[in-house]
């Protein structure tokens, strides 16, 4: 991971700036801090959709007795040994249902990036499972999440609460991030590296990220050390911040632009 | 002096004797007798507990067993932290062999991961794997390796093979000579005190002026309350794989030689038992 890290610093800095728009929207964002440190975390709760096993009881137990329990998640290919009572999904006796989720925001400081955490219940509090999780990822994005199931979403636990969450795996950041940060770099534009990354992965769980938060949120002031580097095969000169030539026109733009990487955002 | 090479065979040979009890409410036809089994400390428990769960189902119907979790004096065990930190964590100052109640109903939600077959576990493990190598090596190591390498480490843990999982192991415990060690030490400061479950910070072994830095510059980095001051009784035991390290033991090498098959130093920081 030599390229588009995130220091810990820039991720509070980009946190802060979200949090202040979405407080003007009544978006719902907050910031959570851990008692005695530095650490924290932005939170939000919303309703919304998702698909549910509508005969479940409080457990996640089946009512029904002519349910199958037989294990049969049709992407998973090399499973022979396991024995557990899986419920299997069948989509006829899974229903479109009122949805509460919690979404936070964590930095990971072993991959130097932010990370999804979330969790689903329905009205009535039963935690969603895993499989009632991927059922109600929208159809756009469910095919790119079967290939690999198990390095996209997963069950975590939580590493400030120590409760079970759903985890969007942070290991393929880099790979959507990248090429952003190096357009917004070559255009100088601005970029918010939590309110790209949240643009990009929050819709896949449900989360929606309205337009203003892309045009009314800035880049935190940014020094050499803390900000995000392009990717780049060759060393980076030493500590000089990236700077427009001074004899370039303005890039050609239809929005109100923000002012060019260096300057102090307002 | 033993061996360095010797240190790592009784890592991955360590096992607790562990007696498995049904819990009371659960439903069965007859009496359920407890079952004892010795745990390898560096495993996991959904891993190794098979016999468990077939011992206890010859007493109970189909319908009254669901997804098999285990409890401590109370406490749900997540099977997903090795099973020495747990009983680190957890019963080190208490009587063996260590008491696990067992149970297949209501299962705690909100506290434990489900863990419904073995590629789960083996997802968690491989996970871990590569967040320590992302640590040490910016994942340049395990991005080396073929996916039958990284599928040999897990068949080592799992069926136990110590020489198996080392002839891949010993890669990602290579640094480049001129650096010392390696590019930050992965580990995870485990408390019972505390909501937070664990610390984990970025850490490195060596300073930039080559200070080797101690398990006790650790500690007093990231966690000084651990350590008390000459003038106070010892507060807090800092235990890992069920030893108490002298805090002045180089970092690096308590990677290399003390951490668990995930590559990661599990330290448990619990308090001094009074007696």
């Amino acid at each position: 991971m030599s390229s588009c890290f995130l220091d810990e610093e820039t991720f509070c800095q980009c946190c802060q700036l979200l949090l202040q728009h979405s407080h003007s929207l009544c978006d719902g964002w907050s910031w959570e801090q851990v008692k005695g440190s530095e650490e924290g975390y932005l939170r939000k709760t919303a309703l919304g959709t998702g698909r549910t096993r509508c005969n479940l009881d409080q457990q996640g137990n089946s009512s029904d007795q002519h349910q199958e329990r037989t294990f049969s998640l049709s992407f998973h290919n090399d499973d022979e040994d396991d024995d557990g009572a899986v419920c299997c999904i069948q989509e006829e006796s899974s229903s479109s249902s009122v949805v509460q989720y919690e979404y936070h925001i964590l930095y990971s400081c072993s991959y130097q990036t932010p990370v999804l955490y979330f969790r689903a219940s329905t009205l009535e509090g039963r935690s969603l499972c895993l499989e009632e999780v991927w059922d109600s990822v929208h159809p756009n994005y469910r095919q790119r999440l079967q290939h690999r199931p198990w390095d996209t979403i997963t069950q975590q636990e939580h590493p400030l609460l120590g409760q079970s969450f759903f985890v969007l795996h942070p290991c393929r950041t880099e790979e959507f991030m990248m090429p952003v940060l190096k357009a917004a770099l070559d255009e100088h534009r601005q970029v918010n590296y939590i309110v790209t990354w949240l643009s990009v992965v929050g819709p896949v769980v449900g989360l929606d990220v309205p337009l203003s938060y892309c045009t009314q949120v800035p880049e935190p002031p940014h020094t050499p050390s803390s900000s995000p580097q392009p990717p780049s095969s060759s060393p980076q000169p030493p500590s000089s911040s990236p700077q427009p030539p001074s004899s370039s026109p303005q890039p050609p733009s239809s929005s109100p632009q923000p002012p060019a990487l260096g300057t102090k955002p307002g | 002096m033993a061996d360095d090479k010797d240190v790592l065979r009784d890592v991955w040979f360590g096992r607790i004797p562990t007696c498995f009890t049904l819990y009371q409410d659960e439903i069965t036809e007859r009496e359920a007798e407890p079952f004892y089994l010795l745990l390898p400390r560096v495993s996991f428990l959904t891993l190794v507990t098979d016999k468990v769960k077939k011992h206890f189902l010859k007493v109970m119907k189909a319908e009254d067993v669901e997804e098999m979790w285990f409890d401590f004096e109370g406490t749900p065990l997540k099977w997903h932290y090795p099973i020495g930190l747990l009983f680190d964590l957890h019963a080190s100052n208490t009587a063996l062999p260590w008491s696990i109640t067992v149970h297949f109903k209501n299962f705690p939600e909100r506290d434990l991961l489900h863990c419904p077959s073995n590629s789960v576990i083996e997802a968690h493990f491989m996970s871990s794997i590569k967040e320590a190598d992302a640590l040490k090596h910016k994942s340049q190591v395990i991005n080396d390796m073929q996916k039958k390498d990284h599928k040999q480490l897990w068949m080592g843990l799992q069926n136990d093979k110590f020489d198996q999982f080392w002839a891949m192991n010993r890669k990602l415990m290579e640094y480049p000579t001129e650096e010392g060690g390696f590019r930050y030490i992965p580990f995870r400061i485990y408390l019972t005190m505390s909501d937070r479950p664990f610390i984990q910070k970025l850490f490195r072994p060596i300073s930039s002026d080559g200070y080797t830095h101690t398990l006790g510059d650790l500690l007093k980095e990231v966690y000084p309350v651990a350590i008390s001051r000459d003038d106070e009784s010892k507060r807090y035991q800092v235990v890992i794989h069920g030893i108490e390290p002298l805090l002045e033991t180089p970092l690096q090498w308590l990677s290399e030689h003390l951490s668990h098959p995930d590559n990661f130093l599990h330290i448990s920081v619990i308090p001094v038992p009074s007696d």
